[in-house]
């Protein structure tokens, strides 16, 4: 009797610990392309997103149209509006369970954005928030559609100030035309 | 001499009766007993009742004594779609044996899974799952997973990840031959109607199965776990606590109800203490 329960109990708990945790697949961060903004600038921010080895999760503009998009998602939060976002193009890769290869992001994954500072801003911090909302899969099974949450801090300063490029190897060849 | 003789054959006869009833111990053990030995590796199958994409009912309890292959899937996941076929054969295949497949969609829309049932001629009831159900499988975050259930109603097989269809044939042949399991196979009490195990998230916990102690403080559920463990269950003549039973068994309806009227004298009890406390301020 003791040895039964004493299986259920194991059972339960080793269940709990191989699914309750599902992986944290893609960690990132949200940066900007200087220390600070003035009014009426337009910022670049990117997000800088590693995937965990093994995994892949899907392009923005998927292969096939069951699968989730990768998606950057911010909101808007006075004086910053969000406004043309870029996307890399993924990598063709061939997986098991399909016949073609689909386009995926792998490893390392910087996706863009424009940051516009109303003219009328005021010095100060500002702080955006938003998502990387994506699904993950690897060769055998995929992890439910999850979201990275991410933030940033804008600073605005006067016009007076000098605004110092920031994060310049992430920025290096991001192209947002 | 002549006693000694007597002494020796009395031995003879001792060691004989006893390796005897040794053997009989082990080779006549009450089904109950094996079926007590087989939840060691062979969890119960936690019930549950959704309502299938076409609007019908669909409960694991209406599947009792035949063998049950538990699809949680999305058709948004490319892995779990390379399995669906196979298992479109194998219903087709083994349905008359005593087979079936039930496909759970999770973190999907109606609109998709429709779609997609359409689309691959999906032979067997799907429903759309949801986090209580996860909950009860110990938690659901990979697609696909899959449990072979027996006709016993226990898992005797779990698979995360895309899995070869030789396997599943194989575990699937094996239990459908296996006649063993029907020895369990009345692990619901005779005339009890098997009651629907996924209620509120609150039931849906390791710590007692099917009881909502979501509003017990840590220090009540401790009291409630230990009342529970000292309560005899009445499932059918196990020997187990109460506490043990529901863990045990969680589609037990016996126990179920005893717990919850546990719980629920426990709560009427501490309820007519504060009373008490207060009408003599």
């Amino acid at each position: 009797m003791r040895k039964s329960a004493i299986a259920t109990i194991l059972f339960l708990g080793l269940a709990a610990l191989g699914f309750a945790q599902a992986p944290k697949v893609v960690t990132g961060r949200l940066v900007l392309n200087a220390n600070a903004a003035h009014a009426g600038s337009t910022a670049k921010a990117a997000v800088v997103a590693e995937i965990s080895p093994g995994y892949h999760i899907n392009d923005h503009v998927p292969s096939l149209d069951y699968l989730i998009p990768t998606e950057l998602k911010l909101e808007p939060a006075a004086p910053l509006t969000v406004g043309t976002t870029k996307y890399p193009k993924g990598s063709p890769q061939k997986f098991s369970f399909l016949d073609t290869p689909i386009s995926v992001y792998q490893g390392k994954l910087v996706v863009g954005a424009e940051i516009q500072v109303a003219s009328g801003a005021r010095p100060g911090t500002y702080t955006l928030k938003g998502s990387l909302d994506y699904q993950a899969c690897n060769d055998r099974a995929c992890l439910p559609p999850t979201s990275l949450p991410l933030t940033l801090s804008v600073k605005v300063v006067p016009r007076s100030e000098a605004v110092k490029p920031a994060n310049t190897d992430v920025f290096h060849g991001l192209k947002f035309n | 001499m002549k006693r000694r003789l007597e002494i020796l054959s009395g031995a003879v006869v001792a060691i004989v009766l006893v390796a005897g009833l040794y053997w009989l111990g082990i080779h006549s053990m009450a089904p109950a007993h094996r079926a007590r030995a087989a939840t060691l590796a062979h969890p119960m199958a936690p019930g549950f009742t959704l309502t299938d994409i076409n609007g019908a009912k669909l409960s694991l309890s209406d599947y009792k004594g035949k063998v049950v292959l538990l699809d949680f899937w999305a058709s948004w996941c490319g892995p779990c779609r390379i399995e669906i076929p196979w298992f479109v054969q194998m219903q087709e295949k083994y349905r008359d044996q005593g087979f079936a497949v039930l496909g759970v969609a999770m973190q999907d829309t109606v609109d998709s899974v429709g779609s997609f049932y359409q689309q691959f001629h999906l032979n067997y009831p799907v429903a759309m799952g949801n986090a209580q159900l996860a909950a009860l499988y110990g938690g659901i975050y990979g697609l696909p997973t899959s449990f072979v259930i027996g006709r016993d109603g226990r898992i005797y097989a779990q698979h995360s990840g895309t899995t070869g269809a030789m396997i599943f044939q194989k575990e699937i042949e094996q239990l459908l031959a296996d006649k063993s399991q029907d020895e369990d196979a009345d692990f619901t009490p005779a005339g009890e109607p098997e009651e629907i195990e996924v209620g509120t998230p609150g039931e849906a916990n390791p710590d007692v199965p099917g009881v909502d102690i979501s509003k017990l403080s840590p220090a009540d559920l401790a009291e409630y776990k230990k009342q529970l463990d000292g309560a005899k269950c009445t499932c059918g003549g196990c020997k187990f606590t109460l506490l043990q039973c529901r863990r045990d068994d969680t589609t037990c309806p016996v126990s179920r109800k005893a717990a919850r009227d546990m719980l629920k004298q426990m709560q009427d009890a501490k309820t007519k203490a504060q009373a008490g406390t207060g009408a003599g301020r």
